[in-house]
């Protein structure tokens, strides 16, 4: 056991790195969020008024938009990450070790690992005007250039974006699901969709109620895939605090969005954790029974 | 009747799968063959030819190449001192049997929450206000926050697994404690620090949400100057860059894999032997 004087050399590095890169930052854009912005400043002069402005200015109903854009498009997207990376990670978690699981595994893992920036591009170019983005657009009805060609191409960014974490995380919570339990319920006479309804979500649902809370985190918390992919048609929140940064230097304006992203993502890791203690009470409930 | 019911849903399942896979994968194969397209401009599929025109252009160009370099050498920085913060972290959180462990612990992870650009916005405004005005230092600090939870995690994850006696053992043999670290714990536990460095530099080369905010225009990253010319010239040495990018994506996955392996990242389960 090292000694308490070690513990604590080593224990304040980190502290400090926390607390001045982190904790001190937010604090500052807090108090930030409620200074008034005067128009043609690079941020709020030290020492101006405080004010509710910032935040009274974002019920206004383009912001509206922009948020209902950024939370609609996320949901389908995870949604969609879901739905398909279940039936996968059931393959793979049932599969034993061999090459083809190996050769999957290491697919998902690459695709994680490549950067957002080469998924992002190869789509744009994809469905370009070089690419397919014609006939394809001309098959769903729409023109390419159209807005809805843009909400289309941001929830497939963001697919290849959660497609393969989702799909690693189930395997993990489907792993820990007895195969026998599945096996049962088939020559018990359940059919295989019945099966998977009836005894595999259930006893899995903890683990994909979480996997659908983190990646939604990370769908909302994107910003090139919208910046780019959305093509000015289609704004994210993220977008919105870069534009007030880079564009009209209206500081407490994006202290203010920055504000609200913080306390969203706040409030969904905490519905998750409260949400997760409550079913894993009524799993335990269930089980004593 | 059920049987048939499951045939048609196996179908539809393996068809919205084979669907997936083509929205994944088929914009990657299209971007890798432009790369070596032979015409000077973007024209449409296929390539009458192959060249490499793109990498060329891509690997002479100043502006690229010195963004790779400055990519390069703060990844390098912020992945070696992210590891060394988190090394001394994961000690203490392993070895410490305090109560407040736990809180401190969730503070590390903390960072993992709070969105990118919202981290990059406020780091942006601490800066301005204490005067810090390189942006390397900036790029450097904010990276060491972003990959601290991973190095942390990683580091935590193989401390724990070094048994408590090999330390005491160390100890009342007459080893002082830097001893005991540099001879004992810290070789046992080098696959996690390394781990932990290879996410660190993976992520500090691909940061954009916080990094964007920081850099000026004599010191940006190479994702920041892909995003510049995303939006300004859109040509095909970004198609060679990109390949390039995939490229050190699956070296990074290559070595992790010699390393830990590349299916523990999904874990064993409980009912596999």
């Amino acid at each position: 056991m090292f000694t308490l004087r070690w513990q604590l050399l080593f224990i304040a590095s980190p502290l400090i790195v926390i607390v001045v890169l982190f904790l001190g930052p937010l604090a500052l854009t807090v108090t930030e969020s409620f200074r008034t912005y005067i128009p043609g400043d690079i941020g709020s002069t030290q020492g101006a008024p405080f004010t509710l402005d910032n935040y009274r200015d974002l019920s206004d109903a383009a912001y509206v938009g922009y948020f209902a854009d950024t939370f609609r498009l996320s949901f389908i997207a995870a949604l969609a990450s879901m739905v398909l990376g279940y039936p996968l990670s059931h393959f793979i978690a049932r599969r034993p070790p061999g090459f083809i699981r190996k050769a999957i595994v290491s697919a998902l893992v690459i695709l994680m690992f490549m950067s957002a920036l080469v998924k992002v591009y190869a789509l744009t170019i994809a469905f370009g005007p070089v690419g397919f983005g014609r006939s394809f657009s001309a098959m769903l009805g729409t023109r390419m250039n159209g807005s809805i060609m843009s909400e289309i191409l941001v929830v497939i960014g963001l697919f290849s974006f959660l497609f393969p974490m989702t799909t690693l995380m189930m395997v993990s919570t489907i792993q820990n699901v007895n195969p026998r339990l599945l096996e049962a319920a088939v020559a018990l006479g359940a059919s295989w969709v019945t099966g998977h309804f009836r005894v595999i979500l259930p006893l899995c649902i903890k683990g994909f109620v979480s996997t659908f809370i983190v990646i939604y985190t990370l769908a909302i918390s994107a910003f090139v895939i919208p910046m780019i992919l959305g093509r000015g048609q289609i704004n994210f929140i993220t977008n919105l605090i870069y534009t007030r940064f880079s564009e009209i230097a209206n500081y407490p304006s994006g202290s203010a969005l920055s504000v609200l992203m913080l306390l969203v993502s706040m409030v969904l890791v905490f519905i998750s954790s409260s949400l997760l203690g409550r079913l894993a009470g009524s799993q335990k409930k269930q089980g004593t029974r | 009747m059920k049987r048939h019911v499951d045939d048609v849903v196996k179908i539809l399942i393996g068809s919205a799968l084979i669907a997936a896979g083509a929205v994944l994968i088929i914009p990657l194969l299209f971007t890798l063959l432009l790369s070596f397209e032979p015409r000077g401009y973007m024209a449409p599929f296929p390539p009458p030819g192959l060249s490499l025109q793109w990498y060329s252009k891509f690997f002479g160009s100043e502006y690229y190449m010195r963004a790779l370099g400055i990519s390069f050498a703060i990844a390098l920085i912020a992945a070696t001192v992210s590891s060394v913060i988190g090394v001394m972290a994961a000690l203490c959180l392993t070895r410490s049997k305090s109560k407040i462990v736990h809180a401190i612990n969730a503070l590390f992870v903390a960072p993992l929450i709070v969105p990118g650009v919202v981290i990059g916005f406020s780091l942006l405004f601490f800066f301005s206000r204490i005067g810090v005005e390189s942006s390397a230092i900036k790029i450097i600090l904010a990276h060491v926050l972003i990959t601290l939870p991973y190095t942390i995690r990683t580091n935590v994850a193989s401390m724990a697994g070094i048994g408590e006696t090999m330390v005491e053992a160390s100890l009342s043999l007459g080893a002082r404690e830097g001893q005991t670290l540099r001879r004992i714990v810290l070789p046992l536990g080098r696959t996690g620090i390394a781990t932990g460095f290879i996410f660190a530099f993976a992520f500090s080369m691909d940061d954009i949400a916080v990094t964007i905010f920081l850099t000026s225009p004599t010191v940006y990253t190479l994702p920041a100057a892909l995003i510049a010319n995303m939006k300004a010239n859109f040509d095909l040495t970004i198609a060679a860059a990109s390949v390039f990018l995939a490229g050190v994506a699956l070296l990074v996955i290559i070595i992790l894999d010699r390393i830990v392996g590349v299916e523990t990242v999904m874990g064993q389960g409980i009912y596999r032997n």
